[in-house]
């Protein structure tokens, strides 16, 4: 059980979080506003905040948006769809079919570039490759440029959407160090302008789980089998046995499995000179 | 050599001829030069490989790129191969590790065997240093030796560092640039725009923009002259220096339009090829071995230097003692790769007997014969008129056949 301070403590990151809902709100309409919201840990607190502060302003709810990298938990899924019911959202699902289709629905299966349609080949070389074909994985840097910024900057385009949010957090990993509260995009080549808010920047992993058994918010299963942050099926990996808030967090590192291992080390090689 | 403790100190891309212990006149490398009078200064070592991830697989785990499957790129180590790490850490060596090569890091199997490792992979990069610097790693060092053998009594350790600090992008400070040529004015901004449109592209056409890079590359090296003197104070500020073999090498050199190209990418030659290699002990007298060496000699040594039995999967031979290393050829493979690898690049391969090297590229399908007594810039091709050739290309044959 929480002491009293500590709960007080929860209640005013909560309400920290509120207020950043409160500046997106005073400059976007809700239609032009999505919450990112994969079902994992964070983004289930983000969303739930977000309830309770339309709820108390009279607001209505941004509609929520959800990537399909063609590797999903089921457990994943199953949180989405029973709390996109329960709690009255509007989720909508976004996957580039192109490279599904390409891949034939099969992990690891090669995706000849020539078979891709013209946006998909033209991000392949924006990011600096020349490919002709690349494994359709979830650990392969291509494939996961195509399979989520691209599904999420043309989401972004075809809806018109100029804000979302992220459940992003400062102790994630040390690149987040440096995040904002709002972040504005500039329109580049194939990105659309946008806004980004990340209202639980300031929660730790600790709040993240105080506050989630705390406010009784659901969460995924698999975080109680020992999973301390939930990427794609194939690359998640368990750190230990036992359930994520009775894991050292402090001490050790969360990370979402080897794809955000291997996002680092690629992106070292390219500065180096190798990609 | 009997001592407690092993340490390797990789420098990556270093060449051999930069060093004025290796003949250069330049002045760049006063502390590794200085080195000499208490090492064995190996004349010829080779790198058996012209790049760290097909390089790496000697040095750590004495065997070659191609012998197993576990090249290219995203791939894993093999656990065919042995570490050194693993080797040691299983008869009860402490071993700690700490670099900043991503093509070494954990995600790709190169953490196995260390008690600590290093890889910096988490640590924030900018485009011009995408590493942590010398410096850093050296107080990674010293902060490990301070709470592993800060009371004197420890257990013995094998040590590795690595410094990047050579590596391109070539963006030295003004300080490190004033020693090589004070006339050079280049912003950080100016140096890094030479990354992407000189050396990515490899474009060696123009023989003062190339000069120019090599001063840069000389101004890298001047810096890591002083991480390793900095570090060898580390050393000796811990209390381990006198109770440790410290092995100095490099995993490859760096090309600087000495065959038309750039950077270090898959060619055999000697600038690629040729790396210092000085084995650092107190209590020793400066001494050369001119015995023709490689990078798969380096985890025998060190689990000789142990008391052990190097490992069966190793494929080199332990250097000491010097008189029982055998004369030999030695072997070198990896992918012909520009820049980055392609699942279509084929490999090179070479072999080197004395002063005779034979290289062979599969793409296209080509044989490589240089005297580097006669030749040793590598120029003249005598693959069809040297009596020795056909003795060499059936020395290299068995290394090609396998992996094919």
């Amino acid at each position: 059980m929480l002491d009293d301070a500590r709960i007080k403590e929860l209640e005013e990151k909560v309400a920290k979080s509120k207020e950043i809902f409160k500046q997106a709100y005073d400059r976007f309409k809700p239609e032009e506003m999505r919450l990112i919201w994969s079902g994992g840990k964070d983004s289930t607190l983000a969303t739930w905040i977000c309830r309770q502060f339309c709820e108390e302003n009279n607001l209505s709810m941004p509609k929520a948006f959800t990537i399909d990298e063609g590797d999903a938990f089921e457990e994943i899924d199953e949180i989405l769809h029973t709390y996109e019911k329960e709690w009255d959202l509007q989720l909508d699902w976004g996957r580039n079919d192109d490279v599904l289709e390409a891949a034939g629905h099969t992990l690891n299966a090669d995706v000849e570039v020539s078979k891709l349609n013209e946006r998909n080949q033209a991000e392949i070389k924006r990011i600096g490759f020349d490919l002709q074909k690349f494994p359709f994985e979830a650990e392969s840097y291509v494939g996961n440029h195509l399979m989520k910024t691209v599904v999420f900057n043309t989401y972004l385009e075809d809806n018109g959407v100029k804000a979302v949010f992220q459940g992003l957090r400062w102790d994630e990993q040390p690149a987040r160090t440096k995040d904002e509260y709002f972040e504005d995009v500039d329109a580049a080549e194939l990105t659309p302008a946008h806004t980004r808010y990340r209202p639980i920047l300031h929660f730790t992993e600790r709040d993240i789980w105080d506050a989630t058994h705390h406010f009784d918010i659901p969460y995924c299963p698999l975080y109680e089998q020992g999973y301390r942050s939930l990427g794609a099926k194939t690359t998640s990996t368990k750190t230990c046995d036992i359930p994520a808030w009775e894991q050292d967090l402090e001490n050790t590192v969360e990370r979402a499995g080897r794809r955000q291992d291997k996002e680092a080390a690629m992106e070292r090689l390219r500065k180096l000179g190798y990609m | 050599m009997d001592k407690k403790n092993v340490i390797l100190l990789t420098l990556d891309t270093l060449r051999k001829d930069v060093l004025g212990c290796y003949g250069s006149d330049a002045g760049l490398t006063p502390f590794i030069d200085s080195l000499c009078e208490k090492s064995i200064r190996f004349t010829r070592c080779q790198a058996i490989a012209p790049y760290t991830q097909a390089s790496f697989p000697g040095l750590l785990t004495s065997s070659y790129y191609l012998d197993q499957d576990d090249h290219g790129k995203g791939k894993t180590l093999s656990p065919a191969r042995v570490m050194i790490s693993e080797s040691l850490s299983k008869n009860g060596i402490v071993t700690a590790a700490f670099h900043s090569n991503p093509y070494l890091c954990d995600l790709f199997g190169w953490n196995r065997g260390w008690r600590m490792f290093y890889d910096s992979m988490e640590a924030e990069v900018s485009d011009e240093v995408p590493y942590i610097k010398g410096g850093e790693i050296n107080k990674k060092v010293d902060a490990w030796l301070g709470s592993h053998a800060g009371s004197g009594d420890y257990e013995r350790f094998f040590l590795w560092a690595h410094y990047m600090d050579i590596h391109e992008p070539y963006v030295p400070s003004k300080e490190h640039v004033d020693k090589v040529d004070s006339s050079i004015n280049l912003s950080p901004q100016e140096m890094f725009a030479l990354f992407k449109d000189v050396i990515l592209p490899r474009d060696a056409s123009n023989p003062e923009t190339v000069a120019l890079l090599r001063k840069l590359y000389m101004a890298h090296t001047i810096e890591v002259d002083e991480y390793t003197k900095e570090f060898f104070s580390i050393l000796e500020s811990r209390g381990v220096l006198k109770d440790s073999v410290v092995i100095v090498t490099a995993d490859h050199g760096d090309e600087f339009g000495e065959h038309g190209g750039l950077s270090h990418d898959g060619k055999m030659f000697s600038e690629l090829i040729d790396v210092p290699l000085l084995v650092y002990a107190e209590g020793t007298t400066a001494q050369n071995c001119d015995a023709l060496v490689s990078g798969v000699d380096i985890p025998p040594t060190i689990a000789q230097l142990f008391g052990l039995k190097p490992a069966q999967a190793f494929q080199g031979t332990p250097l000491l003692p010097l008189a029982d290393y055998p004369q030999k050829g030695c072997f070198g493979e990896a992918m012909g790769k520009k820049g980055r690898q392609k699942e279509t690049d084929r490999p090179v391969y070479y072999y080197r007997e004395n002063d005779l090297k034979i290289i062979y590229e599969e793409e296209p399908d080509t044989w490589h014969l240089y005297d580097l007594a006669e030749d040793p810039a590598e120029k003249k091709n005598i693959i069809d008129s040297a009596p020795a050739a056909g003795e060499m290309k059936e020395k290299l044959k068995p290394r090609i056949e396998r992996s094919r």
